[in-house]
């Protein structure tokens, strides 16, 4: 482990979402609802040198395990972050994200005339098309989806 | 046992050329037999409509060829005189509709109206026009004309002209043409080539050019498919005066035409094809619309009767 990386005193029991793409920090946090609003420890690193050239984003949050839905969020906004879950300030395991055949509910089909979008009562589910290339669509309009541009419902 | 028995009619994408095959195969047969004997394929089988846009040929295509098989139609044609309007959703609609019939056909301005209808309704929903993209029964009536007029669809040069971009035929046509070997032109004014979030999809199945200019292609021509500017679609008037009437095929078009090309045209038309064209050989819109019926009536019969017809 790099001294850099430990600017901040480590967590008892957490998850550290390591390997974010650069710049893609802040639409993580966003997207998993992480705001410290329950007064639990957070700590961001933006920017963080990794290997000779690339920077990654890393985020520590005490107390906080992730979710199906979550880890789905992080698949579609950051391929290659790596979950770490940290028990008892131990590393106790690591894990890949990676997209999933379908994603349900999370996700907001970006066509507004998508019925998905409607009064109906009726969630949003999307088939992942291509995983490499993180192409979604929606099940109901067919559209195909900018995950960049996705908003989460 | 028919693969089609009790399935919904959701989008053109979800078949293959041989399953378009077999329908085109039901049409040729349910129009070879006598009116008295095709009345007995769905004898005493209620079709249900719900049509949340305007359109009645649609319907009354739909209507006649229950018709043509002898079963009877029931629904709600008009919305603004529903419950509807008093905000049932469509989700409970579908399911009262569904009672009261063997299958539900089902007109909606939304994206994916249809899909989600079929995960409510217990009889089988065919999809007569949703969203912007999907009319699929318009795209089989289209495929079997030019098959039927064109004795194949392999190996055809096929222009596409007028609005590319709000006509849902178009797209699934396009959808539908995937299937077969052929080479497609797309002709339209600027601001109404087919939408960018489509061609990834499109794309994948067929390649194609665009151009602003019908002559372009216009000699080497098998079939040329004209579509109406949607006035309804457009966000002003202004726009929609800009482009109307920019492609109108006349009989100075149709000379520079091969011999054998067929006009094709999904209808209502306004002033895209001129009347003088209706009268010459090449002129296969009135034709189209009558496949229409057998085609809808074939796929009626197929989805209501285990054992095909
Ligand atoms: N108790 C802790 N508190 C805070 N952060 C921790 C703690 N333990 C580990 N980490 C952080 O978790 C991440 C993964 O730790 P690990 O020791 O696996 O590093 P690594 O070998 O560089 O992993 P990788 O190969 O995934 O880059 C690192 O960013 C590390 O700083
Ligand atoms: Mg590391
Ligand atoms: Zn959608």
């Amino acid at each position: 482990m790099e001294q850099s990386e430990l600017l901040v005193r480590r967590i008892k029991e957490g998850t550290v979402i390591d390997h974010i793409d650069e710049g893609k920090g802040l639409q993580v946090l966003n997207a998993l609802r992480i705001d410290g609003r329950d007064g639990s420890l957070i700590t961001i690193a933006l920017n963080v040198p990794s290997g000779k050239f690339k920077k990654k984003d890393i985020i520590k949050v005490e107390n906080k395990f992730l979710k199906d839905d979550d880890t789905n969020k992080l698949a579609v906004i950051a391929s290659k972050a790596t979950i770490n879950i940290i028990k008892d300030y131990k590393l106790v395991e690591k894990r890949r994200v990676s997209l999933p055949n379908e994603i349900d509910r999370i996700f907001r089909c970006s066509n507004p005339d998508c019925i998905t979008n409607s009064n109906e009562h009726i969630e949003s589910v999307m088939d992942v098309i291509d995983k490499e290339g993180r192409v979604l669509k929606c099940r109901y309009c067919s559209r195909v989806l900018d995950v960049n541009k996705l908003k989460y419902n | 046992m028919n693969e089609f028995y009790q399935k919904d009619i959701i989008s053109i994408k979800d078949y293959n050329k041989e399953q378009l095959e077999k329908i085109f195969t039901a049409t040729d047969k349910l129009i070879q037999l006598d009116p008295s004997t095709r009345r007995e394929i769905s004898k005493g089988k209620t079709m249900a409509y719900l049509f949340y846009e305007p359109s009645t040929r649609t319907r009354l295509s739909f209507d006649s060829a229950m018709a043509s098989i002898g079963g009877n139609s029931l629904g709600i044609s008009d919305i603004s005189s529903s419950s509807t309007q008093k905000g049932e959703s469509l989700a409970d609609t579908v399911k009262i509709m569904s009672i009261y019939s063997d299958a539900l056909v089902l007109r909606h301005p939304l994206d994916g109206s249809s899909r989600f209808a079929a995960e409510i309704s217990s009889k089988p929903v065919i999809n007569a026009g949703s969203g912007t993209e999907e009319h699929p029964t318009q795209a089989i009536q289209d495929l079997y004309t030019i098959r039927k007029e064109k004795k194949k669809i392999d190996g055809l040069k096929i222009g596409i002209v007028g609005d590319l971009k709000y006509g849902r035929t178009v797209y699934s046509l396009l959808y539908g043409l995937g299937n077969y070997d052929v080479d497609v032109h797309l002709i339209s004014p600027e601001s109404l080539k087919i939408r960018s979030d489509s061609v990834y999809e499109i794309k994948k199945r067929l390649s194609f050019t665009e151009s602003t200019n019908i002559e372009e292609h216009i000699d080497d021509l098998d079939v040329l498919y004209v579509t109406r500017i949607q006035k309804e679609r457009f966000p002003d008037e202004e726009e929609y005066l800009k482009v109307k009437g920019s492609y109108v095929v006349g009989l100075d078009l149709l000379q520079k035409m091969k011999d054998t090309a067929i006009i094709l045209h999904p209808l209502p038309r306004l002033d895209e094809i001129s009347p003088d064209i209706d009268g010459t050989k090449n002129a296969k819109y009135f034709e189209q619309a009558e496949y229409g019926k057998y085609t809808r009536a074939a796929l009626l019969g197929l989805t209501l009767n285990e054992n095909g017809f």
